[in-house]
């Protein structure tokens, strides 16, 4: 079993080389948050699962049946309170620990109703609208796209997502996680100073025959050119 | 292909027409098999049986082959994914919707669960001293209606139109509005009716546990496994509830114009609540049987008795009780607000104590022990580490703003693989080569069931493991293809090979099953050193076991007799045992309600008319029958 784990995570390794993956180089403020997250908690949880790993390989390889013990009768065990005690408390302790960062983080960035938010200035507003199977951005000024989103470097880009048919789901992996667009409810989803590239995004909800192609690039570009392709 | 019908002409893609002429040959071969061999009168006793032993059979007989039927769906799956842009026979677009909309509903409902309880129905009486399940005739109206679900799923692919909507069938895509073929009928007919079936076996073994334990079998004395049944059919009987009433108000939606869906006079999400308030307990239904399974299996190889008990019963109820305290957590991104998404996200963590309570307890139990590496054993002990693996993504994914980014993507997918892949189906596998004695009366080759288990836990972790990395890279759940652009080939092309070295260890499964049946000798009372009363009856276990029954005096009775070096107790006064009958009725209820829940699917209401009535007739058949009636007479006799 020891050797399965090492292989198992040479595996991981090797295989993380050799590709870029866009949730682990964020590309925004709120992205880093989340990636942030997911390294603290798979950490965390790696501590757990080379604990269980070790005592399982041992217990596994000190213990198994032999010519010698094969007639033993192993004396019987009914528990160990302290152990037991010790398996309990530790990962409550270790929990909690990423609980903290855990609540602070979504308390921050759950996508909630239009009624919550106020209008700030230096906001990007942009209206999202899922239909089966492409998305139109609105801007605005009114203008409109389909295919690609523009948005402008380092600000605060806030997004109004509504469906006109079924549950998509909105998502850019590199600038962030992604929010349900539900028919009949706005949710309104902050994505915080991204940085200037371009990107994948695709609707992430089982939407119907061409979920698949329901993608679109986004565009990070400087204000000035945000502005002036506004005014194209 | 176009086929000429009653003056149309209607199209039928290939993949549908191979099915037929695929199931009209194995139909054939099957029906000459039977005629030569003359084995019609072993058929026409199983399908009037009520025995235990028996109905399990039956159950996991159907299991494995919907097992089959799904597991190709999956490498089809894998073929159509295998590289950037594939164009594999049909499956793009609908054809690959409806592949993992029936991989998924099938492998829960349809493999999980029947195998599952056929294992619960084989074993449980036999572990408390029981001589069968409390009600037999309701026992065997559960298997009837299970399959009468299953039938009726799979018709829907044999007439090209298979259900489209997911395994999860969120609506409004699942309304009549976005999906107006009969496909989603058919899912909401088939669950309802395999559920109906599900929620009696939950109801009897209840009562079989609480009513007919032998004498002596105090609660505290159980074996683990009847007592994760016991939890789980309560579970069973909420989450299933809840899933009925949830197909229910679909239908209504579907078929007669209401809107509790719709986003004008309901809601989409409130199917979302219904759906995982079923839906997460449901994870727990099926993993919780086959903690069980491991906590004996282990126990029983270890030669030791399992460590912390107390510990364990109490872990498998927190479980089951946060179980109900979830069911957000798969909702983190449809706007539920940040309180919602905290709360769900704590009470998820939560659940990871009671869970590795019992993966350290089941650890401890092998120190110290005499661990015998059998094949239910190698299973067990491949299950240690993966389900782990699966737990510790779990605690990753209930961190809400980082599910953000893991929802709906093959992250997901590889999870929840390794969840119920890592518990429920290795510990299907362990419980079917510990048990298979007690069902057949022969053991299964070792040699070759350590083989099925090395090809399939490296095919497993070589199928999902790289899925974690293309979920992080953005690949989401349920496309059918990707771009060259992605960087999604070679993991995904590691994922389609794993997935046939899974399939092909199912190769050694049947290779196993024919050597072990033509050459396999018969097994004696006890193959495995066993500890619990299940081993003290003859393989195969007799229509009327435990004459004269067992008294019990602490837990694993049979273990601790064998080493005192003596003869358990027995005594002639217990509890009656419940009465078997031969009888066609329950197959009959069951048919009855597949037709009418064909007439509903089709809406020609007279033939659901017939249906309902048919089976109305048979309830007042059913309830003017009484089989004990003839044992109260003897007892008056033998008492003048």
């Amino acid at each position: 079993m020891k050797k399965h784990f090492t292989l198992t995570l040479l595996l991981v390794l090797g295989l993380l080389q050799g590709c870029n993956v866009a949730v682990l180089d964020p590309m925004s403020e709120t992205a880093k948050e989340q990636t942030f997250l997911i390294n603290f908690s798979f950490s965390l949880m790696m501590i757990v699962l080379i604990i269980v790993f070790l005592l399982m390989a041992r217990f596994v390889w000190k213990y198994r049946e032999t010519d010698k013990n094969k007639h033993v009768i192993p004396k019987d065990v009914k528990g160990n309170r302290k152990l037991e005690i010790a398996w309990t408390i530790l990962p409550v302790l270790l929990l909690v620990v990423l609980a903290i960062p855990t609540i602070a983080i979504t308390y921050d960035q759950s996508a909630s109703s239009p009624a919550a938010t106020e209008k700030q200035a230096g906001e990007i507003h942009i209206d999202v609208k899922a239909q089966q199977f492409f998305w139109t951005f609105t801007y605005e000024n009114g203008k409109e796209s389909s295919k690609e989103l523009v948005l402008p470097k380092g600000k605060p880009i806030i997004f109004h997502l509504k469906s006109k048919d079924v549950i998509h789901s909105f998502w850019i992996p590199s600038l962030g996680g992604k929010t349900d667009v539900l028919p009949g409810k706005e949710l309104v989803y902050e994505i915080d100073n991204p940085k200037i590239g371009t990107y994948d995004g695709k609707c992430a909800e089982f939407c119907g025959v061409n979920h698949t192609k329901m993608r679109f690039k986004t565009k990070v570009v400087s204000v000035e050119a945000y502005h002036k392709w506004l005014k194209k | 292909m176009t086929i000429p019908f009653f003056g149309e002409s209607i199209f039928v893609p290939s993949d549908v027409i191979a099915a037929w002429i695929l199931s009209i040959l194995l139909g054939a071969i099957l029906f000459i098999y039977v005629m030569k061999k003359r084995k019609w009168p072993i058929i026409w006793e199983y399908m009037r049986t009520t025995n235990h032993r028996k109905i399990g059979t039956m159950y996991i007989l159907f299991g494995v082959i919907f097992f089959i039927r799904a597991g190709t769906d999956a490498l089809l799956i894998r073929l159509q994914l295998a590289q950037p842009h594939a164009e594999f026979w049909v499956f793009q677009q609908d054809k690959y919707n409806e592949l993992f909309t029936t991989h998924g509903t099938m492998m829960i409902f349809f493999v999980a669960m029947p195998l599952l309880i056929g294992l619960m129905n084989a074993a449980v009486p036999l572990q408390i001293g029981a001589r069968d399940l409390a009600f037999p005739f309701l026992n065997a109206v559960s298997f009837w209606l299970f399959l009468g679900g299953a039938v009726l799923f799979n018709m829907s692919f044999f007439f090209n139109s298979a259900p489209n909507a997911g395994w999860t069938g969120y609506a409004p895509l699942s309304t009549d509005t976005f999906t107006p073929d009969v496909g989603n009928d058919y899912y909401i007919f088939s669950l309802q009716l395999s559920g109906l079936g599900t929620i009696f076996t939950a109801i009897n073994m209840i009562v079989t546990i609480i009513r007919h334990r032998a004498p002596g079998m105090k609660l505290t004395r159980m074996p683990l496994f009847p007592w994760a049944t016991l939890i789980t059919s309560f579970l069973i009987l909420i989450a299933f509830s809840v899933l009925s009433m949830g197909l229910y108000l679909l239908m209504f939606d579907r078929m007669f114009g209401t809107g509790f869906f719709s986003d004008d006079t309901g809601s989409p999400v409130y199917w979302q609540h219904l759906f995982w308030i079923f839906g997460h307990p449901e994870v727990y239904i099926l993993a919780l049987p086959a903690f069980g399974i491991f906590s004996d299996v282990i126990a029983a190889f270890s030669k030791k008795r399992i460590f912390g008990y107390p510990a364990m019963v109490l872990s498998i109820a927190l479980i089951g009780f946060l179980g109900f305290m979830v069911w957000a957590h798969h909702m983190f991104t449809v706007g539920l607000g940040p309180m919602a998404n905290t709360f769900f996200a704590v009470t998820t963590m939560l659940i990871a104590v009671p869970t590795g309570i019992k993966v350290f307890n089941w650890l401890f139990t092998m120190r110290g022990g005499v661990v015998k590496i059998t094949t239910p054993m190698l299973f067990a002990l491949g299950f240690i580490p993966t389900f782990v693996m699966g737990g510790v993504t779990g605690v990753m994914l209930s961190v809400a703003a980082a599910n953000f980014q893991y929802h709906d993507t093959h992250f997901v997918v590889a999870h929840f693989h390794y969840t119920i892949i890592g518990s429920t189906i290795l510990g299907i596998f362990a419980g079917l080569y510990f048990w298979y004695p007690k069902i057949t009366g022969k053991v299964l080759d070792e040699k070759l069931g350590k083989w099925h288990f090395w090809l399939f836990i490296i095919g497993f972790h070589l199928t999902f493991l790289p899925m974690h990395i293309t979920g992080l890279q953005g690949m989401p759940r349920r496309v059918y293809t990707y771009e060259w652009g992605d960087e999604l080939f070679a993991l995904n092309l590691t994922s389609t090979i794993g997935a046939f070295l899974m399939g092909s260890s199912m190769l050694f499964v049947v290779w196993n099953l024919y050597k072990t049946h033509k050459y396999g000798e018969k097994a004696g009372n006890d193959p495995w050193d066993g500890r619990t009363l299940e081993w003290t009856v003859p393989s195969p276990s007799p229509e009327h076991s435990f004459e004269p029954m067992p008294i019990v005096k602490e837990m694993d009775p049979f273990w601790y007799a064998k080493i005192a070096g003596e003869k358990l107790r027995t005594t002639n006064n217990a509890r009656p045992a419940p009465i078997s009958t031969k009888t066609i009725v329950p197959l009959c209820i069951a048919v009855s309600l597949s037709i009418m829940s064909i007439g509903m699917i089709y809406t020609w209401y007279l033939l659901a008319v017939l249906g309902g009535a048919s089976a109305f007739l048979l309830f007042i058949v059913r309830s003017l029958t009484d089989e004990r009636k003839e044992y109260y007479r003897k007892e008056e006799h033998s008492n003048e």
